[in-house]
């Protein structure tokens, strides 16, 4: 068995594509100077970055003076929010998230909370969408800060962000959006001047680009105070030394999933839904979590199995070669179920038999019809061996 | 730490699994809620009180379903007297070990064995039905490992009071706010006592 021979939990990350590897190589050897000025190695650097930086900045329709790059989306997120909530807490000190927000978000939520925020938790539906009414109502006079993130991590729910953009412009003072777009990003459209956010992350690993390099998009004329100090080479919001390898394979990444984009989305949809066609078909009693097409992000499927518990159907499927994700309580470090899926109204039972699909360009039908047959009889076993199921289907034998 | 190739091996093929037709005893712990529920089918001769055979249904996850496959070989072949000997250790030893997160997993398919040889001994009037008392709830509180490190909170001295008067459980645990595994342990209290009928309110209290 090759270890993620069928990978399909590319939401945590994606596998390289190999021509940004090419893309990379140069400046892991000859050309790996720090950015400069004056001298060839320096300009060298600096004349790649700005053309790097126009690649990426295009992708989301943002001036490429808005765009910064961090080593990772997390630490992207950590600069704005912090960044954000120390240069404006004094205009006030509320903030708004969701409960089905990426850790991200809730973790530096936390942390706001420490430092004498009080933060609002908006409740999702039962499709896991956190309705414009619910921030409308959470709005006080003292809010300064909304975090979102625009596609779901656990179910793909697009979030509702142009009816968020006029509650946020009628809120009758400035109150400023911070978005998490790692899971929307390269599937799907995102303008930020029509979005309306003052920041927003994205990360280059999710759409096979290396690990260890993400971007923030800054609005021009946004007051963020610097969270990390140190030496400025590229005026950026992370002071520090450059990966030029790292940037110049993200940009190749971007360039690559950005070429034709509706294909991209395309595709992943074809995919996806292939996939959960499949599934329906050969594995009977299993429910989609989250919105079926409209609303859902283009490689997302995630569904719950009756009966059997998540752990034990992702390690079956892995000694077959097949890498997918669940929100068992057994299979995470906490031991708790997912908590996405928990306030979104799901029992324990659903959410300890939840499996994630997230599929690539890589993925192929034959995969997904390898992958649908392995967990058809990985089900049909593991529920024979099951009290829950054999207490509800003995009388039918 | 990952799972041991024996734990693997008892888990993709594992053995005496199946529902029991017309078992002569039947015992079935844990719940849909917590994760994991095992059920353990037993057949036993009459005259030697030797299990003659075992089979169990689990729903859980790999280690519950090893450590209920192992525990199943443990007591095939054995008298009531030594099958009551079997714990949870026994099955982690024969398992070359589990994870220390989970361990809890192990506790459960032994204690299922164990309710099972008392259902029996009860139908056949080997023995009273058991008071419920302190004592009870010391047995029960054996049985919550502490994930971290794998051990049960009493031996590793978390129980500081128990109490118990007129259905109410009154527990005193020695686990700081600040610790993750906190609710987990409270939580799993709840599960293991609120099964017994004559417990009608638990309150745990922490520093």
């Amino acid at each position: 068995m090759t270890p993620g021979k069928i990978y399909m939990d590319n939401c945590v990350t994606s596998p390289l594509d190999p021509e940004v590897l090419q893309a990379m190589l140069p400046y892991f050897s000859e050309k790996f100077w720090m950015p400069g000025t004056f001298i060839s190695t320096g300009e060298t650097t600096n004349n790649a970055l700005d053309e790097f930086r126009q690649i990426i900045a295009k992708t989301l329709n943002a001036d490429p003076a808005e765009l910064h790059f961090t080593s990772g989306g997390t630490v992207a997120n950590n600069i704005a929010i912090k960044g954000l909530a120390n240069a404006h807490a004094a205009s006030g000190k509320h903030a708004i998230v969701s409960l089905v927000d990426y850790p991200d978000l809730l973790t530096n939520a936390a942390w706001l909370e420490k430092q004498g925020f009080e933060v609002s938790y908006l409740e999702p539906d039962e499709q896991g969408v956190v309705s414009a009414e619910k921030l409308a109502a959470a709005i006080r006079p003292d809010t300064t800060l909304f975090l979102t993130t625009i596609v779901n991590h656990v179910v793909g729910t697009i979030q509702p962000m142009a009816e968020y953009k006029k509650v946020l412009e009628n809120a009758g003072h400035k109150i400023y959006w911070h978005a998490d777009a790692g899971q929307a990003y390269g599937k799907m459209h995102l303008d930020v001047k029509d979005l309306g956010v003052d920041s927003l992350s994205v990360s280059a690993h999710k759409i096979h680009g290396p690990q260890g390099i993400g971007a923030l998009f800054v609005k021009k004329g946004t007051r963020m105070a610097q969270l990390i100090h140190g030496v400025s080479r590229i005026g950026s919001v992370q002071p520090g030394g450059v990966s030029i390898a790292l940037i110049a394979g993200f940009a190749k990444a971007a360039e690559i999933n950005f070429a034709d984009l509706d294909a991209t989305i395309s595709q992943l949809r074809g995919l996806s839904d292939y996939l959960l066609e499949r599934l329906e078909a050969e594995i009977p009693e299993i429910e989609l979590n989250g919105p079926r097409h409209e609303g859902r992000i283009s490689h997302n499927i995630n569904i719950s199995i009756a009966y059997i518990e998540g752990e034990a159907i992702t390690m079956m499927l892995d000694m077959k070669g097949i890498t997918v994700a669940t929100g068992s309580a057994c299979a995470s470090q906490g031991l708790k179920p997912s908590y996405v899926l928990m306030a979104m109204g799901k029992n324990h039972v659903q959410s300890h038999g939840s499996m994630k699909f997230t599929l690539s360009r890589y993925n192929t039908r034959e995969e997904i019809d390898t992958a649908v047959k392995a967990l058809a009889e990985i089900t049909a076993q593991l529920r024979e061996r099951s009290p829950l199921y054999q207490a509800t289907h003995s009388q039918e034998k | 730490m990952q799972y041991s190739q024996k734990v693997l091996d008892h888990f993709m093929n594992p053995h005496n699994v199946g529902k029991m037709e017309n078992p002569d005893a039947v015992a079935t712990e844990g719940s849909p809620a917590c994760g994991d529920q095992v059920t353990i089918y037993l057949k036993i001769d009459e005259g030697s009180k030797k299990i003659d055979d075992i089979s169990f249904l689990s729903y859980g996850c790999a280690s519950n379903i090893a450590t209920a496959s192992i525990i199943t070989d443990l007591a095939k072949g054995k008298t009531l007297d030594e099958a009551k000997n079997i714990t949870w250790q026994d099955a982690m030893e024969a398992l070359d070990g589990l994870p220390p997160v989970k361990v809890h997993c192990s506790v459960l398919a032994a204690d299922t064995l164990q309710t099972a040889i008392s259902n029996y001994e009860i139908e056949h009037g080997l023995k009273d039905v058991p008071n419920f008392g302190k004592e009870t709830i010391l047995e029960e509180l054996k049985k919550i490992i502490y994930p971290q490190v794998g051990e049960d909170i009493v031996t590793l001295k978390m129980v500081k009071y128990v109490g118990f008067d007129n259905g109410e459980v009154l527990i005193d645990l020695n686990i700081m706010s600040f610790d993750e595994w906190r609710d987990n342990v409270a939580e799993e209290i709840r599960e293991h006592l609120s099964k017994y009928p004559e417990v009608k309110n638990i309150q745990i209290n922490f520093p």
